[in-house]
């Protein structure tokens, strides 16, 4: 299932501390600056992930916007880039979806190694081999303001939903 | 000797034809192979070659791959090195239309018929949020006749193959203005051998080898992949074809 995530350092700017707790029951501290990094135009930001959902692969785009090294993502599990400010139920979505051989599409808040941020319209593919699934390859887009100022909106509904 | 039969995708720039005659004279030699070099004009003729059942060998853009090697029997194993698929946007250099958030619903876009630059230019515009029912359409015979269009004002953007754009003369050039070029990296052409193939191992011999001699290198240079093949293998392929899955919609 890949080793825990030990927790994020804190940034020198202010920043809002969190502790993130994910599904497989490992928590971490997190830092976030509220600072939005733009997404690289042209580009695609692309990554694998074995079936629990730890890193396989991932392209230089992604490694240049996250912040990390790719030593520090491979290996590692995918909710590394997890905002705090991302309902669980959105994930839930995914995996459920993606679980079942579906694509899943949806816009995503990701936590770049020094708190700050970025929005992507992402997708997500099973990738079926001889009929089985062994992966799943993800693919981010740019997303338009638009389309992130509704996303904004309903995750801070959802995330209140669930912390009742 | 048995002939074999070998197929372009149509979506290359012309100035590249003579490349594939060279390409395929060299493979010939050096594989010993009589091989039969396709070149349809468009996307249905190719599909219509293809589907009559004697084609051997594709070099297939990465759409039309994922569909012959996922059903029709036909697996990857060469791809050109350092030669990605991109796209380009442009509108005109005078024009008003500096950025993509200047693309208005309602404005026209001049392209050749190319559906993958079609596909990639709609998802860098869905930043934007501009979608296919927004814009109006002009299918133009050439890239170059849809430049024409935009520079006259016909149009108000123009998609292109980037390799195409970045052919173009200078002064063409100078009067377009690029709003944004793709730069997607893990997409490109790929070349397809038939299963059952008797011949893949001299072939792909011939093949892997053109940049290591100066005729090889000749031909290469017309195909604008001075840097040559390299071998493909089934996952690779398979991973080309996820991802382009996630473009689809």
């Amino acid at each position: 299932m890949g080793s825990p995530l030990p927790d994020a350092m804190k940034p020198e700017m202010p920043a809002e501390q969190v502790s993130m707790t994910y599904h497989d029951g490992t928590s971490r501290t997190v830092y976030d600056t509220g600072i939005e990094r733009p997404y690289p135009d042209g580009k695609l930001i692309v990554s694998r992930t074995d079936l629990n959902g730890v890193l396989t692969h991932v392209n230089d785009a992604f490694v240049e916007i996250s912040g990390y090294d790719v030593d520090e993502l491979i290996g590692k599990q995918h909710y590394i880039l997890r905002h705090p400010d991302m309902p669980k139920a959105a994930y839930k979505d995914l995996w459920a979806t993606a679980a079942a051989g579906q694509k899943w599409h949806g816009y995503v808040k990701n936590l770049c190694k020094d708190g700050s941020h970025y929005w992507v319209y992402a997708t997500v593919v099973p990738n079926v081999r001889r009929g089985e699934t062994v992966g799943y390859t993800s693919v981010r887009r740019k997303p338009s303001r638009s389309k992130i100022d509704a996303a904004i909106a309903q995750y801070a509904q959802m995330k209140q939903d669930e912390e009742g | 000797m048995t002939t074999h039969n070998m197929l372009i995708a149509p979506d290359f720039s012309p100035e590249r034809f003579a490349g594939w005659h060279m390409f395929n004279t060299l493979i010939q030699k050096r594989a010993n192979l009589n091989m039969h070099l396709n070149i349809p004009a468009s996307q249905a003729e190719q599909q219509g070659i293809i589907n009559q059942g004697d084609i051997q060998v594709i070099y297939a853009n990465p759409f039309d791959a994922a569909t012959l090697i996922r059903e029709q029997g036909y697996r990857a194993v060469a791809r050109p090195i350092g030669k990605s698929d991109e796209m380009v946007i442009t509108a005109a250099a005078n024009s008003d239309i500096n950025s993509l958030e200047d693309i208005k619903a309602g404005a026209t876009v001049a392209m050749a018929d190319n559906r993958d630059v079609k596909l990639i230019g709609l998802r860098l515009l869905e930043a934007v949020d501009i979608a296919e029912a927004d814009l109006n359409w002009t299918v133009t015979e050439t890239y170059q006749a849809a430049a024409r269009q935009v520079i006259k004002g016909d149009a108000q953007v123009a998609f292109f193959m980037a390799e195409i754009f970045h052919s173009f003369s200078r002064l063409t050039k100078a009067q377009l203005s690029v709003l944004i070029e793709s730069d997607l990296a893990d997409i490109s052409h790929v070349l397809l051998i038939k299963d059952g193939f008797p011949d893949t191992d001299i072939l792909m011999d011939a093949i892997l080898n053109l940049h290591n001699d100066d005729d090889g290198k000749e031909a290469l240079a017309e195909l604008g992949m001075p840097q040559g093949f390299e071998a493909m293998d089934e996952e690779d392929a398979e991973f080309m074809i996820d991802l382009m899955q996630t473009l689809l919609d």
